[in-house]
């Protein structure tokens, strides 16, 4: 059954995993309405295109910043594996397990960092 | 003359939006919904308010826009964000510690040195794979008061400003999630801590990421620079990794 294959979250990485209702014009993954930008294209092939991509007011710029977020932070931590587990993750095929399990208990710490 | 529509349009603006026009602060608990309806307000803000006694603090805009944008992004719709943000700078009232006297030579008369701790930022973040990240921004600036008389009698004041600035970032995974060690170690300038990972415990692993830099930064790398800092807890857990194993 397909699923929408965008690939959600900025840190911890998912795919979207809702009922589709289009195909992107553009790279032709199926996506659902909450991802479909109004030309038909999915927000990744928006976003590529140069959509919100300055301007933190835009609802989409964390999406555009997040590929350069990893390939700076790459860089900086002289980590290229970090760079590819994310280019892996937002190019591979859908993979269910991937999915992280909501069902998980409320931390009960004691508030902000410490120090 | 007298900002009778610029008032109107402010007070039509989200009451978060209006408390760091007003009072430059920031303290709330939202779900990534609220926090988008206070961003949409911001985004008005240039187009409706010329005044630059009612401009936004730089760091909404270079700061905390960014960071609500990408944390929002990790969240469940359910999850909390929390913010407390003060953004009235290092030289706000109660921020400056005791001065005291340096020793001087001539022509200086006098030297007074004192320090202001800022503490502008902490956010706590429930993430969607189970996770709290909490963030703390701290800025040191030293203030070094300089006062020089020259041989003619004219009388002249320096003040000099040296600033650090402290990251401080903290992950407490989920009960049982695994971790790993990243295969690089992280650059010099970024400390890390591991807790919580002793066989049997059974609590939750905590990393703690922390870095002093030399200066603080006026635009957006001010985000990226926070963001790098916990790049360093979310390596420990690449994609997949996070979840619960049992």
């Amino acid at each position: 059954m397909n699923r929408c294959m965008v690939t959600t979250g900025f840190f911890v990485l998912g795919r979207c995993g809702r009922n589709p209702v289009t195909t992107c014009g553009s790279c032709g993954r199926p996506v659902c309405d909450r991802h479909v930008m109004p030309d038909g294209l999915c927000a990744e092939c928006a976003t590529a295109r140069g959509y919100g991509g300055g301007d933190p007011y835009h609802p989409f710029w964390a999406r555009g910043y997040r590929r350069t977020h990893y390939q700076r932070s790459s860089q900086a931590y002289g980590d290229s594996y970090y760079y590819s587990s994310f280019d892996d993750y937002d190019r591979g095929a859908f993979d269910p397990d991937d999915a992280y399990d909501p069902d998980y208990e409320p931390y009960d710490g004691n508030g902000y960092v410490d120090s | 003359m007298f900002w009778r529509k610029t008032k109107a349009a402010i007070g039509r603006f989200h009451p978060l939006h209006q408390g760091l026009v007003f009072e430059r602060t920031l303290s709330a608990t939202l779900r990534p919904a609220d926090w988008d309806s206070l961003i949409a307000s911001l985004a008005q803000h240039e187009a409706q308010v010329k005044r630059r006694k009612w401009a936004l603090p730089p760091r909404v805009v270079t700061t905390l826009v960014p960071l609500i944008r990408v944390l929002s992004e990790d969240m469940a719709p359910t999850g909390t964000l929390g913010i407390t943000a003060d953004l009235r700078g290092p030289e706000a009232p109660g921020k400056a510690g005791p001065q005291r006297p340096l020793p001087v030579r001539r022509p200086v008369r006098s030297c007074v040195e004192w320090y202001a701790i800022d503490p502008w930022l902490r956010v706590r973040a429930e993430l969607r794979d189970g996770s709290v990240l909490e963030l703390a921004v701290v800025d040191r600036v030293r203030y070094r008061k300089i006062h020089k008389v020259n041989p003619r009698g004219k009388h002249k004041t320096k003040t000099k400003t040296k600033s650090a600035q402290r990251i401080t970032a903290s992950r407490v995974l989920a009960k049982g999630a695994s971790i790993r060690r990243p295969g690089s170690p992280p650059p010099p300038w970024v400390a890390v801590k591991v807790r919580g990972t002793e066989a049997g415990t059974g609590g939750r692993p905590v990393l703690r990421s922390a870095a002093k830099m030399r200066d603080v930064p006026k635009d957006l790398t001010q985000a990226e620079r926070i963001l790098t800092v916990a790049t360093e807890l979310f390596r420990w857990t690449p994609p997949g990794t996070a979840r619960r194993s049992a």
